[in-house]
């Protein structure tokens, strides 16, 4: 994949950090002239820091993803707090190794983040395309929540996957 | 009477986010591990917190002020997930002497 023109990716970040200034400072009028200095400063520097990778972002992805993340958020939450007043205590801790479809980069670095927050999984290792799992209970079908969530990550970059080779196409 | 609801709402959201910051702490004292406490930690605060943001939206003097409650909520999250992915990525390297958790229940 092409990485997306620097020029590009400078106005999009400098657009976002000077949404994000804009809220922190709670739209005062006053400090928007500083804020927009800070933003393109920042935003120049983290192309010299992070330059542009080949994955760009999908507005409808991103929108689903974030669904499918708040909604994964309550079971997780949910999930944990049931286990914890139960008096039996019903947990199996154990880990799995798992062998990750998306590509080396931002894809793989926001699954693992993400999984951490998702139900019973917590990203402990991730070396090349191998990523260790701290499971809370490995009775239940992690995988396949795991590759669900893998699904979701992948639609943010637009990537999808072959499940028959489970290799990304 | 929309005013009532929406008070009505907030209250009830407040109490829920609060009461899964209590259970999260609890996890801390029920499990035996470092890792499943930081399961605990990390996905019940994540909904605490939520719960909390969302009782606070309606207050929100302006459209900027419900962005920043909305980022304080992610900015939060990112950190949880960091924090929480290094701390296992160091128990995993260095697993935690099974003497040493004998001696924390003294």
């Amino acid at each position: 994949m092409q990485p997306a023109s620097p020029v590009v990716t400078f106005v999009l970040r400098g657009a976002a950090l000077f949404v994000v200034w804009w809220a922190l400072t709670l739209g005062e009028v006053s400090g928007l002239g500083f804020g927009a200095v800070v933003a393109v400063l920042v935003a120049w520097l983290s192309l010299r820091l992070f330059p542009p990778s080949g994955f760009r972002l999908r507005p409808l992805g991103l929108l689903l993803f974030f669904g499918y993340f708040l909604s994964r958020s309550v079971v997780a939450g949910l999930d944990v707090a049931r286990r914890l007043l139960s008096p039996a205590l019903p947990v199996h801790p154990g880990e799995i190794i798992l062998t990750l479809r998306l590509p080396e980069g931002s894809p793989r670095w926001l699954l693992a983040n993400t999984l951490s927050l998702m139900p019973g999984t917590l990203s402990a290792l991730l070396e090349g395309d191998q990523l260790t799992l701290h499971c809370l209970d490995t009775r239940d079908p992690v995988e396949r929540d795991v590759r669900e969530t893998e699904r979701q990550v992948g639609r943010v970059f637009g990537l999808t996957f072959d499940h028959a080779r489970g290799a990304a196409l | 009477m929309i005013e009532t609801t929406v008070f009505a709402m907030q209250v009830l959201l407040l109490v829920m986010g609060c009461l899964f910051f209590a259970v999260g702490t609890l996890g801390l004292f029920r499990f035996s591990d470092t890792l499943s406490r930081i399961h605990a930690l990390t996905k019940v605060d994540n909904l605490g917190l939520g719960f909390i943001v969302l009782a606070l939206l309606p207050l929100a003097p302006s459209l900027a002020g419900g962005l920043k409650t909305v980022l304080i909520w992610a900015a939060a999250l990112a950190a949880s997930a960091t924090s929480a992915h290094l701390i296992a990525r160091a128990v995993h390297v260095r697993p935690e002497p099974p003497e040493a958790k004998e001696s924390a229940d003294d």
